[in-house]
């Protein structure tokens, strides 16, 4: 038996009431039973049983009807926070309604959610931009003015003052050095400068040149643009996904492909390392997929022990998010 | 004497790499220019023999004024001027007509010797770039790829090792305990044997091998 779906739960309690004491009364005039003016012990025991039953039956009746508003409430407790699930939107009246609600709540916090993730990733990225771009532009111009100009005094100083000069120089060209080791790795230029496809073959290149294992690149021609955005994201998916084969995997070989499929990029990064069991691989994998929800990218992670892991990031063309 | 068109949109950068360069009896700076726009104006209102560009300027950068100048009919020779110690910066720069790449922290000790290749008509090699195409070249022979195949002797095989985990030719003097003079010949050597000789080739290969794009 089902209630009708548009009762609110105020009358749906008063009409469980009503009918239960319209059947007492209707069985209290139809049956034998009757009250005398003083009653006796008899009547009074088959009073106290009816009203037992009525009790109970109302009891029984109440708490069938609020049943589904209790398993709402046991499922609204088990719902997880980073993987949340729609609620089934069963039952009748207001538990309906609630599931209705709490679902379309969800909607709108996991739909904020990504806002705010974007926003935040957004304003990581500029303010990587920013940083790398002064150091470039400000620190490094100022060391290189150093580095000529100590060469300069260089050859024009006394014999005894060579080396200590030499060492210095030396000094500032390791400053150089580093400060473009971290602007590279706060804010690749070269995905501004030269495309998205030559800064994967650059971050393939540097892989290379600081792990065991080599890398085969195959970057398909004339892939549609993306985004400067999803750029970002296609780019540091790969970075990140390299680092784990780096780190993690204990890979041989590494692949790194840029196809096009249908209205999409995809971006695949294969190692035949070790492999990982379940999701265990800590924040990576958690920051790839926020990165690939900003441009509303499938990102698929497969990976079992011993035969490696693909990382597999599909971009739609031509989605602003 | 060369006459050198500088252009880098830090002034003191330039007064630093005019000094270097003017302490060399045969080089002379006739023009400076602060950004890629005016590099490309001031080729085409003197005359020049070297064009050395900062690679990131402003209005236009060094590799957009380079392909300009480079279209030029009996263009000047080119040599880019970078911060970025990468090698995909070195292929653009060859894409665009440069014959040398030189980064910054190392200008004070191979700028004029970059300046000198150009102007006889070789390439100067970026050594991180080198060393990313011989170990491309490398991996491919082990996985049994077509390559170009040519016989290296036994040195230079040796020698190829040693480029291809990014040692200078210092490092591989004494490693192999020859002389400076030597390494540098069997470098040259190697390259000519693979295909890497000049501008034109360097980059047909890299296209080939995947590692920039055509």
């Amino acid at each position: 038996m089902r209630l009708p779906s548009h009762l609110p739960l105020f009358w749906t309690v008063c009409l469980i009431n009503g009918v239960v004491f319209v059947v007492g009364a209707l069985v209290l005039v139809f049956s034998p039973a009757s009250v005398s003016a003083d009653p006796v012990p008899s009547e009074l025991v088959v009073i106290g049983l009816g009203l037992v039953v009525m009790i109970l039956t109302n009891a029984l009746l109440i708490r069938w009807a609020l049943a589904p508003l209790q398993r709402l409430i046991t499922r609204l407790e088990g719902i997880d926070n980073l993987a949340p699930t729609r609620l089934p939107e069963e039952g009748s009246g207001p538990v309906r309604g609630i599931a209705e609600s709490v679902n379309g709540l969800m909607l709108r916090l996991a739909e904020e959610r990504r806002a705010g993730d974007a926003r935040a990733l957004s304003a990581q990225e500029a303010e990587r931009h920013r940083i790398a771009q002064e150091l470039h532009d400000e620190v490094g111009q100022s060391l290189t003015v150093v580095l000529l100009g100590l060469k300069q005094v260089e050859s024009q100083a006394p014999a005894s003052l060579v080396p200590e000069l030499a060492a210095v120089r030396e000094s500032a060209r390791a400053g150089l050095d580093d400060v473009r080791r971290v602007a590279r790795r706060l804010r690749p230029g070269v995905l501004e400068d030269l495309g998205l496809a030559s800064a994967l073959a650059a971050l393939a290149t540097d892989f290379a040149d600081h792990s065991a294992a080599s890398v085969r690149r195959s970057f398909a021609p004339g892939l549609p643009p993306l985004s400067a955005e999803a750029e970002v994201v296609v780019y540091r998916v790969a970075q990140e996904a390299l680092t784990n084969a780096a780190r993690h995997a204990d890979a041989q070989e590494v692949e790194l492909s840029l196809q096009k499929l249908g209205d999409s990029v995809v971006l695949e990064v294969r190692d035949d390392g070790r492999g990982f069991d379940g999701l265990a691989e800590g924040s990576g994998l958690m920051g790839m997929r926020e990165r690939a929800a900003l441009v509303r990218a499938e990102l698929s992670v497969i990976s079992r022990p011993r035969h490696g892991t693909t990382v597999r990031l599909k971009v739609p063309v031509g989605v602003e998010s | 004497m060369i006459r050198i068109l500088l252009a880098d949109d830090h002034t003191l950068v330039r007064r630093g790499v005019r000094l270097i360069l003017e302490q060399e009896a045969d080089l002379s700076v006739v023009a400076e220019a602060a950004d890629g726009a005016e590099a490309v104006q001031r080729v085409r209102d003197t005359q020049v023999d070297l064009v050395v560009l900062d690679i990131a300027m402003p209005r236009m950068t060094g590799l957009q004024a380079a392909a300009e100048i480079a279209q030029r009919r009996d263009p000047p020779k080119i040599l880019m001027l970078s911060m970025h110690d990468n090698e995909q910066y070195f292929f653009g720069a060859l894409k665009a007509g440069a014959s040398g790449y030189v980064l910054k922290s190392v200008a004070d000790e191979d700028l004029v010797g970059a300046c000198r290749s150009a102007m006889r008509g070789e390439t100067f090699l970026y050594p991180g770039a080198e060393s990313t195409l011989v170990r491309d070249y490398l991996d491919r022979l082990r996985r049994g790829e077509r390559v170009p195949t040519s016989v290296l002797t036994a040195r230079e095989d040796q020698v190829i090792k040693l480029i291809a985990e990014g040692r200078s030719s210092r490092e591989i003097a004494r490693d192999l305990h020859i002389a400076l003079k030597t390494v540098e010949g069997h470098r040259a050597n190697i390259l000519g044997k693979l295909g890497m000789r000049d501008r034109v080739e360097l980059t047909r290969y890299a296209i080939r091998a995947g590692l920039i794009e055509p």
